[in-house]
């Protein structure tokens, strides 16, 4: 079986979902491909210590898609089974956001707009010990309504991070509604490219596109921050859920989890 | 104060390259000394006080001590979740140092007043909070930050009162402070950063007056304080900050129950302040200056 295998990631984060009776599937299914490219890849934690003072940061910004990360972190050993079967549940301590306490999530960022801001004082931290580690981070498109993000972007590009990857997970939706509805973003690539950032715009669910992308930033040390903004499909991986915003909110009950469940063993 | 403080920033700095200084575009004149000595440990973040915590967890994260400063209307008041988020949920060590508290910059009006600090910090965990009255207290409060494992908030008000005590302070964070300890007197003064130079002129003018400083209200030594207060007839507690949630609110906690006797607390009231004018000005509209309070204590 190959390593983080995207349909695998859907399935496990489809068992948390139903088991815990949780929303933000559409939220998780958007980034599993990016999650999955960075894992496998990418992200080095030296000795397989997912504490390792000279890891790779990995921040989950948009921390309503944790469950694409628990997934990965499972695959990874980091979390156990038993943990994954909790997710949700009274006692548990995987919660429905993303939570620094966790080993492997970097920052708690329920709370839209603070990951970008960990994740620069990480990627200076690695600057100023002169390291060779990487700081990646995914924000979502509607989190970017969130002023302290272009707050981080000024910094980032004034301190010369080129440790530092963002990804916008550009699925389109935010939570009443499309982005451009609720908050029109326009050009998101040009946005960061007006603050100093060497951006690229690339479909998110590509993994060759992804993996391509990220090892191009990651060799080039030229003193600007990096951007991805990656176009995706929220609930990307099951057709009911594409495209349609009540998957931010919705709980599986057996039927449609049985029913994303075989569409996604039917497409293997 | 302040410069108690940037001799004691400055020596921290040089003693561990770790420790960085992060400001949000502030401290003109007050970092000269720091950046001629310190260059490479000083990061202006810009007008973003938001991002500037946010990095300081990150740089906290990986090993480093910052130090985050900012007129206290905005470091701790504007980023309060930045602080509850990614530093205290964590227990990450990041020093805040807010200055100008409580209305010393009283010209400029309620953006930049702060009166509220410590009341929204207290019902945060995992920070201490620290209000030194003097130089002496400063510099005690700076090593016990340091020393600390936790974040701290540092809350410097009006700096320029003079000393307090005779020489240095060694008390262990959370301890009281005796200024005014002659006697068993019947009536007790807590007072807290500024008002303690207030308070000290009361005792010193006044018989039957005890006074200690704390200038530790977060973590507090409880049984220090029920130890001070037990046996009085009436205890003030004097703060410049409002009456609610403050170090009277704090004291009130611990004796509820335990100490039976009159209190209050002299404080500013539920309100911002209507004028302008220099400090001794704005104190007075609050009724925290010395004239003010002698006459409610005369009167009791």
């Amino acid at each position: 079986m190959d390593s983080f295998n995207v349909k695998n990631i859907r399935k496990t984060i489809l068992d948390m979902a139903f088991n815990g009776s949780t929303v933000h599937v559409g939220c998780a299914f958007s980034i599993v491909e990016i999650l999955a490219v960075l894992y496998r890849n990418h992200l080095s934690f030296p000795s397989n210590d997912v504490n390792s003072p000279i890891r790779d940061y990995m921040v989950l910004s948009k921390g309503h898609g944790v469950m694409a990360q628990y997934a990965c972190l499972h695959e990874k050993g980091y979390l156990p089974s038993e943990d994954i079967q909790q997710y949700f549940k009274s006692g548990s301590r995987l919660k429905g956001l993303a939570d620094a306490h966790i080993p492997g999530i970097e920052a708690t960022t329920g709370s839209l707009g603070h990951g970008l801001s960990v994740a620069v004082g990480l990627a200076l931290a690695a600057k100023l010990n002169k390291t060779e580690q990487m700081c990646y981070v995914i924000v979502g498109d509607g989190e970017i309504n969130e002023g302290p993000i272009w707050e981080a972007a000024l910094f980032a590009a004034q301190f010369k991070l080129d440790n530092l990857i963002v990804i916008v997970d550009k699925n389109g939706f935010q939570a009443m509604g499309t982005t451009d509805e609720v908050m029109s973003l326009g050009n998101i690539e040009k946005k960061f490219a007006d603050f100093e950032f060497d951006a690229v715009t690339l479909d998110g669910h590509s993994e060759s596109e992804l993996d391509t992308a990220i090892h191009a930033f990651k060799i080039n040390k030229n003193d600007r921050p990096k951007v991805i903004v990656a176009n995706t499909v929220k609930g990307k991986g099951v057709s009911f859920m594409e495209n349609d915003n009540i998957w931010h909110y919705t709980r599986l009950n057996k039927e449609t989890y049985a029913a994303a469940v075989a569409e996604l063993q039917g497409e293997k | 104060m302040r410069a108690a403080f940037s001799d004691a920033l400055v020596a921290a700095a040089k003693a561990n390259p770790k420790v960085l200084l992060l400001t949000g575009d502030h401290g003109y004149a007050l970092f000269d000394a720091f950046r001629k000595e310190c260059p490479q440990q000083y990061i202006n973040c810009g007008i973003a006080e938001q991002n500037m915590v946010g990095v300081a967890a990150g740089l906290a994260k990986a090993g480093f001590i910052p130090f985050v400063y900012g007129l206290s209307a905005f470091v701790p008041i504007r980023v309060l979740e930045q602080i509850k988020i990614d530093v205290c949920y964590e227990s990450l060590k990041v020093i805040f140092i807010g200055d100008g508290a409580g209305v010393v910059y009283s010209h400029l009006g309620s953006s930049h007043q702060s009166t509220e600090d410590i009341a929204a910090l207290r019902a945060i965990p995992n920070i201490n909070i620290l209000s030194p009255a003097d130089r002496f207290e400063l510099s005690n409060s700076m090593a016990q930050a340091l020393a600390s494992e936790r974040a701290t908030y540092l809350r410097m008000g009006k700096a320029d009162l003079g000393d307090v005590h005779p020489g240095p302070t060694n008390n262990s964070m959370g301890d009281l402070v005796p200024v005014v300890v002659n006697q068993q007197a019947d009536t007790l003064i807590l007072a807290t950063g500024s008002m303690v130079s207030v308070a000290n002129k009361i005792a010193s003018e006044i018989n039957n007056i005890d006074l200690y400083s704390v200038p530790s209200i977060k973590p507090i030594n409880v049984q220090g304080v029920i130890n001070a207060c037990t046996g009085r007839k009436k205890i003030f507690v004097l703060e410049e900050h409002s009456k609610y949630g403050g170090l009277g609110s704090c004291i009130a906690e611990i004796i509820a129950g335990r100490v039976l006797c009159e209190f209050e607390i002299i404080g500013i009231n539920d309100r911002f302040s209507e004028c302008c004018g220099d400090y001794a000005y704005l104190m007075e509209e609050h009724g925290l200056n010395f004239s003010v309070v002698q006459k409610l204590f005369e009167s009791h």
